[in-house]
């Protein structure tokens, strides 16, 4: 069985980090609440300037502390703030997700996306995916630190 | 006496009677059979220590990293494509290095020879073209070199050396291309066997550093492990800093590992951490078109982007 | 004019991208700044766009920080609802009388939470959406707006007071009254924008009634994922997918049959490629996309890639046919007929957007009566070629597409030309009307331990009607470090601020979180409460607990609860290692350095000087004048030949102005403020010049032509020497009796994938010149697509009524010319298949001119390198935004203008030129140059000398201490992207105000579990 868990664990609640950068995606979450477009109350947002700023043990550390899912998400290809932040990162982030596969991270966990400033209605669908997906994998154990 | 050898040392005797270097990095015989350890010649009546044979393995070019010295080095396929990265990387300067290039068949791994002999007490190990012979003394023992070589140097694209100064012995025919059916293997089992076996193997990882120290490319002054504002990675056995551990140190290594294989040998756990490194290779040579230490021109594929760079793997909601 | 020098203010009427950029250069280089709009928000017709070309870069996202920047300006006052209604006074001391009509909301009490909109019972069309959806009364233009406020639309609002009630903020008064300002300034800027033409007028399409034919702009808010129907592609008539969508160009453009528009509006081609590529995107591929059209205008830079990429790769199809009329079917879908390969074709699509073009309304007809200004037929403000700012009234300047069909960079190249304008006028009054705020010295920490104030806003019941504020503050006041916690209905508000400032005081607060709406809008605000109770503003961090969890989880109020609790943790638990962040300040060598001495640099070197700077101008060639040397004469009639020769006199004359001829560039140092660049001369003999700003003018030239018998034949010349000779009044080129000019020749081809956009308008010039010399001539132009964009249009028109012969040949199928001996003479015969008639044509010419491409100057690339500043793929440099950085590179400091840029007309570079001056001189005008803050920093020891910083580096704020073996920070070019920090392996780069440390004490504290 490739998800730890398919049921549901009694009284648990999906914790999924999620990084925006400041200028889109960040935007984006904001937008997505101006409209009111309701979704899960799974995801911690943490505001970085750029999707350039993420180092990948960001996402390791998150997945260490017991994080069951993590989401980056930068402006779109070629809307990048900082010009070309999200394209170098781009590239990190490909060979993150790809390692992570390769230890058997379930596919779901980490997910990587564009939103940009004008796009509440992607970013809470975005959350839906996500949090969905999340919930289908039951609680992340393989990379959390026991803190015995 | 083979006519490397002989060329090698004729090299580094003339290296160093002409002052062009201070200093020549090379291999000589190790105290056990099966084995040789690097060798640094600063005099030229010492060369006769130097060697070549199936078990130089190591990856010398760890040694030149921010040396102030002129050094000549032997170098091997692997070694150059290390060296050409420390270049790029501005860790050694070009002109302060005469490479002594060795074309390579492939270093023999004395695990797999002492596996196919058994018990024997080898003595000595021949070299003759596509076979192993290995006597004790007494009888004499043969094995096709090829089943004997490291996992590296089986997938191995660059025998021959990248770049060169003096080129010693005959260039080697190159393989075939390396298609990473090994990585692809790997890939088609489910996540649970994937999860399980790297589980099993990160479990026998003592935290000894060793592969680190081989590392060719590792040379920070300051490793992440050791850093502790903020602490990345916790220092003991727990596993999920373990995996922490390898999972960054294959990241840092993300478009520059040259695929030597160093790390795995160093291991005294035998943990396979050639997978690791493998899935990384194919990932940056299939999105990025990039093997590292091949072209020297070339920018390493994390230093740089392409606007068309493949992002099938972001989510679509 | 006071006796102590002009006003220095300045009004500026149109609040859309001109106006914004116009603001914000003035208001940046010492200048008050009244910005007038008619509509309640700024932000003009760019921000309903949902992309824009050729980046397909998100309007809305690179707009909106410009709104906030102009509505944050202390330097700025934004007047929405507002109409000047008189101007009176002499140029430097105008006084304009401004009428504003009441808003009925206070923008300062208005926290925009839309509440006051859910309960207003009047629903009307929005006009933003094009009446696609519906909108209250009481309502707010668009979501991104700034004034961020709503308001009331008083003629249809009912007075009923159920919004007054509604609102807690108390920000509603139903008895606003209008007002009139009366405000001195020295200089106008009129850029009060265009309307989109009024497709109704064309009855044939039936807009207005088939509910499925839509203009463009319509077409752009269904894109948009703030429009109507929230991004999903859906027709108007059954909210039904498109399955085919066709494109009519030149609605109400390039037509003097139905409408008598004889201009082009230069943009509708390029949108149209745009709309139909991003549609097919929304569509998944599933869209079948059809552009008709007369000729295809991309002449803009990068356009041509786009719209080959769009023809090549992208599926959307492009037929060269004019549609008269359109017909609609049974099921709303609408029929197109149209001749193709000789018959009529027919065919049915289920959208029709028609690509309407710029016109002028008579709001800004009345505007400019009012103003005094004199404008062409169509309404456009006139201007003239070779002074394209200046109207008809010395002290008024026009930008934006006021004076004629703009893009938006153009547009915003005015606004800043407009703005140098301005500043040149105004120059001595530089900084007195502006304000600069005072605070009291920061308490220095003193290591302390921090003490951490944490406040919750309740929002009125925007988060308190979901999360329990109780309990959250109780949560709060038990975090370690955290020493108050403490909840305020309106954080925001003016007392709160007080109160905030107050407890900082009171309990030596030395951090402070505020848990409240977003920090994208208000970290600012409360930045700057803190400055005023003596703390560094970067011991602040905010809790977005509003827009990121009441307003999205209304219905989850113990979820939403917990994770504002969460949020909030992950703030303290930031905040407590946030450290005061030092701004340093650098000085600024207020001279420029302009490198070419052609018609752009030399332009752009008077408006430095004129602005009150010193200028270093360097040319390589002996004399200054470059290519404009030989335009001779504008389409306009203008004599360049006598505008170039006045130009170098000032130039040469202007005691601010050195110069450099003969000389290039060997070697630069140094960075924004502070260059230091080595000038050398043909004997070797290098000079030393320190400068605060570059501006690359460097030029471009025509391209030699391959084939055509050029330089075997003298008969067969360049455009450009044509043009010398025509000048010259050469007898054998202007008694020529059949002459040919081929288009295109080394533009648009494999090479050279780019349109050289001047052309075009320069082979009507020509074969009128030749027409006017022998009207016996016989001119044949030979073609792809005429690109005269724009006011040019009518010298195409004209050319076809005086009988230039116009063949369309295809790219595939070049003509072709060989000398034929025939009668005893050789005939230089061109042979060329006209595309429209499909026959072959056969012409005897004794002129052939070749319309070569614009390719960059030789040295161009050299610069790049010394500059470090970026290329294009055709060699041109390239602006740090093609869309809102126009004349600006990354590298802070350095700007671009004229043919070193991309292809364009001398006008169109006098413009580029004077914007380049604009924005060299917000460097220039500045005391200092603040560094520091949120920038990256490099730990020595640490660094083992990589160079994957510097390397990934977007702004070339990294160097390589090579004998050091060290990345150093250049924090004057650092703007704390965060990408070295992310990449540096060895953990030698952080960025202040973003610290990894920061970021995991977050992440740890993220995840409940565990703690």
């Amino acid at each position: 069985m490739d998800g730890e868990m398919n049921d549901r664990v009694p009284g648990w609640e999906p914790r999924i980090v999620a990084f925006l950068c400041n200028w889109c995606s960040y935007a984006g979450a904001d937008s997505a609440g101006v409209g009111r477009l309701q979704y899960p109350a799974a995801v911690r947002v943490i505001r970085v300037p750029c999707a350039g700023r993420i180092n990948p043990f960001f996402i390791l550390s998150a997945f260490q502390k017991g994080a069951d899912g993590v989401l980056v998400s930068g402006c779109h290809p070629g809307d990048c703030h900082y010009i070309s932040g999200n394209y170098s990162a781009r590239r990190k982030f490909a060979l993150l997700k790809g390692l992570l596969e390769h230890i058997g991270i379930e596919e779901g966990r980490l997910q990587f996306t564009w939103v940009s400033a004008s796009e509440g209605e992607r970013f809470a669908s975005v959350i839906d995916t996500v949090t969905e997906k999340v919930l289908a994998l039951g609680p992340a154990r393989r990379m959390e630190k026991r803190y015995t | 006496m083979t006519d490397c050898t002989a060329r090698i040392r004729e090299e580094t005797a003339r290296l160093l009677a002409e002052g062009r270097v201070d200093l020549v990095i090379g291999f000589e015989e190790g105290s056990l059979p099966l084995r040789a350890t690097p060798c640094f010649i600063t005099e030229p009546g010492d060369t006769g220590r130097l060697i070549w044979n199936a078990f130089c393995s190591n990856n010398l070019a760890r040694y030149l990293i921010r040396s102030d010295r002129k050094v000549g080095i032997v170098a091997k396929g692997c070694d150059t494509r290390a060296i050409v990265e420390l270049i790029k990387e501005k860790q050694v300067r070009r002109e302060d290095v005469v490479i002594i290039g060795v074309p390579c068949h492939g270093m023999v791994d004395p695990h797999e020879v002492r596996e196919r002999f058994g018990d024997i007490r080898i003595q000595t190990v021949e070299d003759t073209g596509g076979k192993l012979v290995a006597g004790d003394g007494t009888a004499l023992l043969s094995m096709n070199r090829e089943d004997a070589l490291h996992r590296s140097c089986r997938v191995c694209v660059q025998r021959n050396p990248v770049i060169s100064d003096v080129l010693v012995g005959e260039e080697v025919e190159e393989r075939t291309r390396d298609e990473f059916t090994d990585v692809a293997d790997f890939a088609s089992r489910s996540a649970g066997e994937r999860w399980e076996y790297i589980a099993g193997e990160m479990s026998r990882c003592i935290r000894c550093n060793a592969c680190r120290n081989a590392c060719p490319l590792c040379y920070c002054s300051k490793c992440f492990v050791d850093e502790t504002r903020p602490q990345w990675v916790g220092r003991g056995t727990d596993p999920s800093d373990v995996l922490s551990f390898h999972l960054m140190r294959v990241l840092h290594l993300a478009g520059r590992c040259v695929e030597c294989g160093a790390c795995v040998r160093a291991c005294p756990m035998g943990v396979d951490l050639g997978t690791l490194n493998r899935r990384m290779s194919a990932d940056v040579a299939r999105m990025f078109g990039c093997r590292p230490g091949l072209d020297p021109g070339k920018p390493a594929p994390l230093s740089t982007f392409d606007p068309d760079d493949p992002q099938d793997f972001m989510l679509e909601p | 004019m006071t006796p102590s020098g002009p006003t220095g203010a300045v009004l500026v009427l149109g609040g859309g991208i001109s106006g914004i950029q116009a603001a914000l250069d003035l208001a940046d280089s010492g200048f008050r700044v009244y910005l007038v709009e008619r509509r309640s928000a700024i932000g003009g017709v760019m921000a309903g766009l949902d992309k824009t070309f050729p980046t397909n870069d998100c309007s809305m996202c690179i707009l909106s920080p410009k709104l906030v920047e102009c509505g944050r300006h202390l330097n700025i006052e934004v007047l929405t609802n507002s109409e000047l209604t008189a101007l009176e006074g002499v140029p430097g001391a105008f006084t304009a009388t401004i009428e504003q009509q009441p808003r009925f909301v206070s923008t300062e009490k208005c926290t925009g939470c839309g509440e006051c909109a859910k309960v207003c019972p009047v629903k009307l069309p929005d006009s933003f959406n094009m009446g696609l959806s519906d909108r209250k009364a009481i309502y707010r233009l668009y979501e991104q707006a700034y004034p961020h406020s709503y308001m009331i639309d008083s003629a249809v609002c009912r007075r009923c007071g159920l919004c007054a009630r509604k609102c807690s903020a108390g920000a509603i008064d139903l008895d606003m009254q209008p007002r009139t300002l009366s405000i001195p300034v020295g200089a106008v800027i009129a850029c009060p924008g265009f309307e989109p033409f009024d497709a109704s007028l064309i009855a044939n399409y039936g807009y207005g009634t088939f509910p499925n034919v839509i203009t463009s702009i319509e077409f752009e808010r269904i894109l948009s994922a703030s429009g109507p129907s929230r991004g999903r592609l859906l027709r108007p008539s059954d909210g039904k997918e498109p399955h085919r969508i066709a494109w009519i160009q030149c609605v109400g453009s390039r037509d003097i049959h139905r409408v008598d528009n004889n201009y082009c509006s230069s943009v509708c081609c390029t949108y149209a490629i745009k709309e139909a590529v991003v549609a097919r995107e929304h569509s998944g591929g599933n869209l079948e996309t059809t552009i008709f059209h007369i000729d295809i205008r991309t002449h803009g830079k990068g356009f041509e890639r786009y719209y080959e990429r769009a023809k090549n790769e992208q599926g959307v199809r492009f037929v060269r046919s004019e549609i008269s009329r359109i017909y609609q079917d049974g099921s709303g879908s609408l029929i197109l007929r149209f001749p193709e390969n000789g018959r009529i074709s027919e065919e049915v699509y289920d959208l029709v957007v028609l690509s309407v073009g710029m016109v002028q309304d008579r709001a800004n007809r009345e505007m400019a009566e009012r103003l005094g200004l004199h404008l062409d037929s169509h309404g456009f403000c006139e201007t003239r070629t070779l002074s394209p700012v200046e109207t008809s009234v010395p002290g008024i300047f026009a930008a934006g597409a006021f004076s004629g069909p703009k893009d938006i960079p153009e547009a915003v190249m005015g606004a800043s030309a407009a703005a140098a304008e301005a500043s040149a006028m105004l120059s001595h009054s530089r900084h007195t009307l502006t304000q600069r705020k005072s605070y009291p010295p920061e308490k220095p920490l003193l290591g302390g331990r921090p003490r951490i104030g944490v406040f919750i806003c309740h929002c009125g019941i925007n988060i308190a009607s979901v999360v329990d504020i109780a309990s959250v503050r109780d949560y709060a006041a038990g975090l370690p470090n955290v020493v108050l916690s403490e909840e305020a209905l309106f954080t925001c508000s003016q007392d709160s601020q007080r109160m905030i400032r107050e407890r900082v005081a009171e309990h030596r607060l030395n951090r402070v979180v505020v848990a409240a709406c977003t920090p994208r809008t208000h970290e600012p605000l409360f930045q700057e409460t803190l400055r005023e109770a003596g703390l560094n503003k970067h011991l602040f961090e905010m809790a977005n607990i509003r827009d990121q969890c009441a307003w999205v989880h209304q219905g989850e109020p113990e979820k939403a609860t917990q994770k504002a609790k969460d949020l909030i943790r992950m703030s303290v638990a930031r905040a407590k290692l946030i450290e005061p962040l030092p701004q340093a300040f650098l000085d600024v060598n207020r001279t420029a350095l302009v490198i070419g001495g052609g018609v752009a640099g030399m332009v752009c070197a008077s408006s430095l000087a004129d602005q009150g700077f010193g200028v270093h101008l360097v040319e390589s060639a002996a004399e200054l004048g470059g290519n404009a040397r030989r335009i001779h004469s504008t389409n306009d009639g203008a004599d360049v030949d006598a505008f170039v020769s006045r130009l170098v006199e000032s130039v040469s004359g202007n005691p601010s102005i050195t110069i450099h001829t003969g000389t290039h560039i060997s070697d630069v140092s140094g960075f924004v403020g502070n260059f230091r660049t080595m000038v050398e001369n043909a004997e070797g003999i290098v000079e030393e010049i320190s400068h605060g700003v570059a501006i690359i003018a460097s030029g471009g030239e025509a391209s030699k032509p391959d084939g055509y018998l050029y330089g075997v034949d003298p008969r067969v010349l360049t455009l450009q020497e044509l043009e010398d000779e025509i000048a010259r009044g050469n007898p054998d080129v202007t008694s020529s009796r059949n002459a040919v000019l081929v288009q295109c020749v080394g533009s648009r081809d494999e090479d050279r994938p780019y349109c050289s956009r001047t052309c075009c308008s320069k082979a009507m010039k020509l074969a009128l010149a030749l027409i006017e010399a022998n009207p016996l001539v016989n001119v044949y132009v030979l073609y792809r697509d005429i690109r005269t964009y724009g006011f040019d249009e009518q010298f195409y028109l004209e050319a076809r009524e005086r009988g230039v012969r116009f063949l369309q040949y295809d790219p595939g199928n070049r003509p072709t010319v060989e000398i034929v001996e025939q009668d005893g003479r050789k005939r230089l015969r061109v042979v060329t298949t006209d595309l429209v008639l499909g026959r072959e044509f056969s012409i005897d010419a004794d002129l052939l001119g070749l319309a070569t491409a614009t390719v960059p100057s030789a040295g161009a690339a050299e610069l790049a390198g010394l500059f470090k500043v970026p290329l294009n793929e055709d060699g041109f440099f390239m602006e740090a935004h093609i869309k809102l950085r126009p004349v600006d590179f990354p590298t802070e400091g350095v700007f671009v203008c004229g043919l070193a840029h991309s292809p364009k007309t001398i006008g169109e570079s006098i413009v580029q030129a004077k914007a380049a001056a604009s924005r060299a001189a917000l460097v220039l005008c500045r005391d200092s140059i603040e560094a520091g803050g949120t920038v990256s920093v490099i730990d020595g020891p640490k660094c083992s000398g990589c160079g994957v910083c510097a390397a990934l580096c977007p702004f070339k704020a990294i160097e390589m201490d090579e004998s050091e073996r060290k990345a150093v920070v250049n924090e004057a070019l650092c703007k704390g992207c965060g990408l070295c920090a992310s990449s540096c392996r060895c953990g030698a780069a952080d960025v202040k105000g973003f610290t990894d440390g920061e970021i995991c004490a977050m992440i740890c504290s993220s995840v409940a579990r565990g703690l």
